[in-house]
This record gives structure tokens, sequence and C-alpha cells, in this order.
């Protein structure tokens, strides 16, 4: 049997690589948000993985915490930019957004 | 362990399934059911605090704040004619990347395991992010700010 940590490893590298195969073949705003949503809950998950093995977790999970918040604000910004650019040109299309001058 | 490994597996396949989903809602509550199966994750690592922030902000604001998203674009014109063919090949592409990283990664990352350095250190949670991490929680806050900030300019005042 493999140790925890490599497995652990194994897994979130999976997670990541979902993440980044949905930003690259998705043309849609939302669904590119959501795949950056998943690549970073990969990060996270690596993150509060090498706290515990370095018996670091409160600093893992302060460094979480702040992370979450970040997150948060990135999403509520991209969304916003999104709902506004879909009243602007009517799509959600990442392509659409070159149309926009300044 | 096997609960540790299962809630990966969950992790995993509710992230493809998020990627993959053709409804975009359908993407949205994907993503949620991530949040949560990495909420539980943070739990079983020891992780509490981390834990109830994922399962309250991530699970909840931020599904909260897709779906509403998603109620504002629900219209045929917004949709976007993505390739299927694409979606359709990725779980032969998360195969492969399975495969490669089971031959390649685990070594690396066992490796990366005998350089870790353990820590002595015993402060709790409340110590780090009041004593030893003030000056970054300025920031933080400063964020907060532009966040609701951001939400407010989404839904902007009506001109008379």
């Amino acid at each position: 049997m493999t140790a925890s940590f490599s497995l652990d490893w194994f897994f979130i590298s999976l997670i990541f690589v979902a993440g980044l195969y949905g930003m690259m073949v998705s043309r849609s705003l939302l669904r590119q948000f959501i795949s950056l949503e998943i690549m970073s809950k990969a990060s996270l998950l690596g993150l509060i993985s090498a706290g515990a093995k370095t018996g670091n977790l409160a600093l893992a999970q302060t460094f979480i915490i702040t992370m979450i918040v970040i997150e948060v604000v990135v999403v509520a910004a991209g969304l916003a930019l999104l709902v506004k650019n879909y009243r602007l040109t009517g799509s959600i299309d990442v392509w659409s957004l070159n149309k926009l001058k300044g | 362990m096997t609960y540790h490994n299962l809630l990966f597996i969950l992790v995993v396949l509710s992230a493809v399934a998020a990627v993959m989903a053709r409804d975009l809602l359908l993407n949205a509550l994907m993503l949620a059911l991530v949040s949560v199966g990495t909420a539980l994750l943070l739990f079983d690592f020891q992780a509490p605090w981390a834990g109830v922030f994922e399962l309250s902000v991530c699970a909840g604001l931020i599904t909260v704040l897709f779906v509403s998203a998603v109620s504002l674009i629900r219209r045929e014109d917004g949709k976007v004619e993505d390739s299927r063919a694409r979606f359709r090949a990725m779980p032969l592409v998360m195969g492969i990347a399975a495969i490669a990283l089971w031959l390649y990664g685990i070594p690396f990352f066992e490796a990366l395991e005998n350089w870790s350095r353990f820590s002595d250190r015993t402060a709790s949670l409340g110590t780090i992010i009041w004593d030893t991490r003030r000056f970054d929680l300025v920031g933080q806050v400063s964020m907060l700010a532009a966040g609701v900030l951001v939400i407010r300019s989404i839904f902007p005042r009506r001109k008379k």
C-alpha cells in the first residue's frame, strides 16, 4: 500500500487536472470560473495535506481561511464581470470579452 | 483511512461531473458537492476551523453566487455552444492523467515526503491569526471590502 501522503497528492493532482482541463476546453465564462474553483480546491487540499504532514496544521488553517476569503472576492468580481458582459453583449462566451473597450 | 480515500474519490468524481455537466445549474451544484467533500476532508485532517469556513463560505455563499448568476443569464441566447466532444473525452483524459500520475507522480511525492521539515510549533490558530499574522489581516479586510463593492456593482441603483 502506498503511503497516505503520496496517495493524497495523487488525488489532489487529479482534481487539479480536472479543473485545468475544464478551463482549457470551455468557452463559457461560468464554466471557466467553476474550473478555477476546482483548481483552488486542489491547492487548498495540498496546503492542508502539507500542513498535516509537517505538524503545522494551525498555520495551514490560517492560510486556508485567507485563501477562502480571497476566493470569494475573486468569484464575486468574476461573476459581476460576467453579468455586466452578458447585459452588454447577450453572451457569456469568453471571446466576447475582446469587444470591451476600456 | 478508507473513509479518507473515499472522500477524495468523491471529490474527484464530483469535480469531473462539475466540468462535464451540460446544464450550468448542474455545474454549480456539482461544485457545491466538491466543496462539501473538501470540507469533510478538512474535518478529517483535524482542521475544523478551515472546514467550517469551507462549508459555510464555499459550499454556501459561492454556490448562491453561482446560482444567482445562472438565473441572471438563463436565456437561450446566453448559452455558449461548447464542443461536447471535448467534454466527452474528459474521462479518457482523466484516465491517462491517473495512469501517468500513478507511474511518475507517486515516486516524486514520496521523495517530497522525505524532504518535509517537521515543525515544533504548538501555537493555536488564534495566536497565529491575531499575533503572528496581524499585518496581512489588513489586506484581508480590504479584500472583503472590495468584494462588497463588487457585489454592489452587480445590482446598481437605477437612476430616476
